[in-house]
């Protein structure tokens, strides 16, 4: 029979609880990172998005609403991320934009913003790299796990704030998930609301 | 003991992999991406769904669509239940129009070649239409050849005008056309437009190689029909008899209640004989018996006596004869009026296709079933020119043209002729011979794929357009066709094109429109004033908006008044139908047949099209011969044995065995629509093309091709290939109170 050393069963136990460890936290706690109170390796933090929107410039100065821009959040599932097209009701030549002035003559706030810059480039194309126009690829902040259906809408139609789940985005500079969105707040929140809590609500 | 290097190594490694492996347990970077879409999608705002009506017409058939739009996308295709051919039902054609919208493999734009046999370069609009003119500019108009898919409505009107006013000859292609139907209503009816068939009051339908119930002339409104024939509600209970001739076991044949086998192109001689029974007793019409029979009565048919046809007919036996007569004495039975005599397809496409289908449509005088409830009911003449497919022997003599460069430009859309015309009438090779192909087909077809511009049209749910079915359900009919989508790649209209062009060549006098929009409502103008039919009043704004909302207009009230025509006298002597290819060395008769789906390989590009199985053999994605299972047998071969089919042309292709007890055993039968170079990825080297097949024999008087005149062998390969077929995945099971019917006799 072979005979195996006990300093190599012991390292052997020791990286399995290692990986198994880094795979719970990253699988159970990674998400949101709040859930540990701390914040690690950046996990505390929301992610980096390709444009550094503010949603504090546009709710609390400018006055926006959200279904401003998550057009369908009473009425469909998902609550919509605007199209660059919308970007530009604003940030198109002669408003708020690059271009420095508006019709008027005078300087316009907020103009010389490359971020600004990168929508306008995203839906004209970009001259200065030839590239032409491209969606522009975000990250998801909330994310359910696949077995799960979360529909807006019947949130929203139900009377809900967007931040009994999402938090003061208006404040946010950069949006992260606060609340951990586990099973047990879903079926606290329903139960509380008398909201069905059958298995097949959420999983179908 | 002590950890050795080597061991430190091994583990370290293992724990790298392990960290690996547990890092992909994490999502996937796809779901972590969330798009803003460059467009605000028109209609999003409310996020509800928008359902427009529109109009699909494919080769002869057209259905009214209604087509679910969300967030500018459309996602869903319904019947029109308003539209009167359709009525709310809609073929799996018209399903797949969405993934012509959708298609990966869309021409994204316009192309030039800027020599021949140079690669494709992309260019804009403005270029392209600028050189379209320059081309058109330089060309001499009697060497410019205009070939479409047979076109109606005004996409007809603008088509046919550009040619007209530009000079040029305007052709239809379908390699599977109508020509000789139209002929004989013509010749017996007087009737240029196709008539309707009144099923849902017929009792006793006669039906000769038309595979009505598949694909011949309009499907889906001949199913609805046949519904209603079977078990209408408001037919008493009583359930409608329907008899199916044709050498093949096609869908149609198998929903009737008896199908019987004659030789290929023997169709008019069984007809002629029934003719001959029904007069000799009797039964028919005497005004019609006289006139048919030049006043001679049942001797001028003598030739066609049961006894003396049978064998010929292939309805053989020591019964044969009987067969013939009790059929005829049924269908002419004044218990079984109104009874109806229908035909095509096959029975159409022989060197004797006329003579078949004059004999088959000259039964239905002698029922008095000539634009009668329950028989043929006659259209109202053509509210617009329609471009129907050319004869064969025209499209030879253009190829021939071409082959002698006689011809310096081809505008060319939707007629593969390339891929379609018979293969031994080499027309890649002649066309190679014309100065400028101009292709304005949505897809790299055959004959695209060698064009020197490319102007890609827009798919059927991205462009304006109307359509004035053909047949009609007997009474004026317009579809009106509204783009459901923006256009989802850089194509433009085909009518809009030739607009735009024709504005460039200063020919705006004849196509005064902007665009097909400003065309179909300059039509509908005129429809308005009429003011009648299904939407009618108010301001012409109103009128458009009801129309587009509703899909069409019709007149259903209008019905055609006739008098009943008075028949030809039917011919003494008949016509036997020649074939390629001699008994002795091709034993089989080689019956090719239209695809379901593919069409006659139009829709080969559509994947859900490739998908959807055969309804007899439940076979997709590929080409299949059906054998007898006893021919096979004695020829060593079974299921899934690829052979290779050759016809009397000595051009050969390959197919799968398919071995079916339906079919007869001197009968090989091969779908179209196969066997494409391009056309898609889903459509290129699949399977084999079975107009590779068919010779170029003609109908003798219409010049039609007869495609159906051609005998064939098979040869063994020692290929084996697993066929994608729903068939036999499934066990069937005997229920205890249900047994399985057995249709074909034991061994």
């Amino acid at each position: 029979m072979l005979k195996v050393g006990a300093p190599l069963i012991g390292l052997a136990i020791a990286v399995v609880l290692v990986v198994a460890a880094i795979f719970l936290f990253k699988t159970w706690w990674g998400t949101p990172p709040t859930a540990l109170g701390f914040s690690v390796l950046n996990l505390g933090e929301g992610p980096t998005q390709p444009i550094a929107f503010p949603h504090t410039v546009h709710v609390q100065d400018a006055g926006l609403d959200c279904q401003f821009c998550h057009r369908t959040v009473s009425t469909e599932e998902a609550a919509g991320i605007p199209a660059v097209q919308q970007c530009l009701f604003c940030h198109d030549l002669g408003r708020i934009d690059g271009s420095s002035f508006d019709a008027n003559g005078n300087k316009v706030p907020g103009t010389e913003s490359p971020e600004i810059a990168k929508i306008r480039n995203a839906f004209y194309g970009n001259p200065d790299t030839g590239d032409g126009p491209a969606p522009i690829d975000w990250v998801r902040v909330h994310r359910m796990p696949d077995h799960v259906q979360f529909v807006h809408s019947p949130h929203i139609q139900a009377g809900f704030s967007c931040s009994t789940c999402h938090g003061d985005v208006a404040s946010m500079v950069k949006v992260k998930q606060v609340q951990d969105l586990k099973m047990n707040q879903c079926v606290d929140c329903h139960r509380q609301n008398n909201a069905p809590t059958d298995c097949a609500t959420c999983h179908y | 003991m002590g950890l050795t290097r080597r061991q430190f190594l091994k583990w370290s490694g293992a724990t790298g992999v392990g960290a690996v492996v547990f890092a992909g347990c994490t999502v996937p970077e796809a779901e972590i991406r969330v798009q803003s879409p460059l467009l605000l999608p028109e209609d999003l705002v409310t996020g509800r769904d928008n359902f427009y009506a529109t109009t699909f017409q494919d080769g002869t058939s057209s259905e009214g669509l209604l087509v679910r739009v969300m967030g500018g996308r459309a996602k869903k295709i319904e019947g029109n239940p308003d539209f009167p051919l359709n009525t709310g039902k809609h073929g799996i054609r018209s399903e797949a129009l969405l993934q012509a919208l959708y298609h990966p493999d869309r021409i994204t734009g316009p192309f030039i070649r800027d020599q021949k046999g140079g690669t494709l370069r992309s260019i804009t609009w403005p270029e392209a239409l600028a050189r379209l003119a320059e081309i058109l500019k330089d060309a001499d108009p009697a060497s410019v050849l205009m070939a479409t898919a047979p076109v109606r409505g005004q996409l007809a009107a603008v088509t046919s005008r550009f040619a007209a006013a530009y000079g040029a000859e305007h052709l239809g292609f379908d390699p599977l056309g109508n020509t000789v139907l139209r002929k004989t209503m013509v010749d017996l009816y007087g009737q240029e437009a196709l008539p309707d068939f009144d099923l849902a009051k017929t009792n006793y339908l006669l039906n000769f190689g038309a595979d009505f119930l598949g694909t011949w002339v309009a499907p889906t409104h001949f199913m609805r029909g046949y519904g209603e024939f079977r078990q209408g509600e408001k037919r008493s209970g009583r359930r409608g008899h329907f008899v199916h001739v044709e050498p093949r076991m096609s869908t149609t044949a198998a929903s009737a209640d008896d199908w019987i086998y004659v030789n290929p192109g023997s169709e008019g001689l069984l007809a002629m004989s029934m003719a001959y029974v029904i007069i000799k007793n009797g039964l028919g019409n005497a005004d019609a018996a006289t006139a048919l029979t030049g006043g001679r009565g049942a001797a001028a048919l003598d030739r066609y006596e049961p006894s003396k046809v049978s064998a010929e007919i292939g309805i053989t036996g020591n019964h044969g004869a009987d067969r013939i007569e009790q059929l005829a004495l049924a269908f002419a039975a004044p218990e079984n009026r109104p009874a109806l005599a229908i035909g095509g397809g096959g029975a159409a496409a022989h060197t004797n296709g006329l003579f078949n289908m004059k004999a088959i449509y000259s039964l239905n005088f002698l029922v008095d079933s000539v634009h009668q409830p329950g028989g043929l009911i006659f259209n109202p003449s053509r509210l617009v020119t329609q471009i129907p497919a050319a004869p064969l022997r025209t499209w030879s003599a253009t190829v021939e043209r071409m082959r002698a460069g006689a011809i310096s430009v081809l505008l060319v859309r939707d007629a593969n002729l390339v891929y379609a015309l018979p293969g031994s009438l080499k027309a890649e090779d002649a066309l190679r011979n014309v100065g400028a192909i101009v292709s304005f087909s949505s897809f790299a077809d055959e004959t695209t794929a060698i064009a020197d511009l490319i102007l890609p049209g827009h798919t059927p749910l991205e462009e304006w357009g109307s359509d004035t079915p053909d047949p009609g359900p007997g009474y004026a009919t317009i579809g009106l066709q509204q783009p459901v989508a923006n256009p989802f790649s850089n194509t433009m209209a085909f009518g809009d094109v030739l607009l735009a062009t024709a504005k460039e060549l200063g020919l705006e006098g004849d196509l005064p429109w902007e665009n097909m929009r400003e065309a179909v409502q300059d039509f509908m103008r005129g429809i308005h004033a009429a003011d009648r039919g299904s939407v009618s009043g108010g301001t012409f704004a109103e009128f458009w908006h009801v129309a587009l909302q509703r899909g069409g207009w019709w007149d259903d009230k209008n019905l055609v008044i006739s008098d009943q025509a008075r028949p030809p006298q039917l011919p003494i002597v008949p016509e036997t139908p020649e074939l390629k290819g001699d008994a002795k060395d091709y034993p089989f008769y080689l019956v090719p047949f239209e695809s379901q789906s593919l069409g006659a390989g139009q829709h080969a590009h559509l994947p859900w099209l490739q998908a959807t199985p055969d309804p007899m053999t439940t076979i997709a994605w590929q080409t299949w011969v059906e054998v007898n299972p006893r021919v096979a047998k004695e020829m060593g071969i079974r299921n899934d044995d690829v052979v290779v089919v050759e016809s009397g042309t000595g051009e050969t292709i390959e197919a799968i065995v398919y071995e079916n007890p339906a079919t007869p055993h001197t009968v090989v039968a091969v779908p179209f629509g196969q066997g494409h170079a391009q056309s898609s990825r889903y459509a290129a080297n699949r399977g084999f093309n079975a107009f590779q097949l068919v010779g170029t024999l003609e109908e003798k008087e219409t010049g039609a091709l007869a495609w159906a005149a051609n005998r064939a062998r098979l040869a063994k390969t020692t290929k084996r290939v697993s066929t994608a077929k729903y068939e036999g995945s499934v066990p069937a099971y005997e229920l205890p109170d249900d047994k399985i019917i057995h249709i074909t006799r034991p061994e």
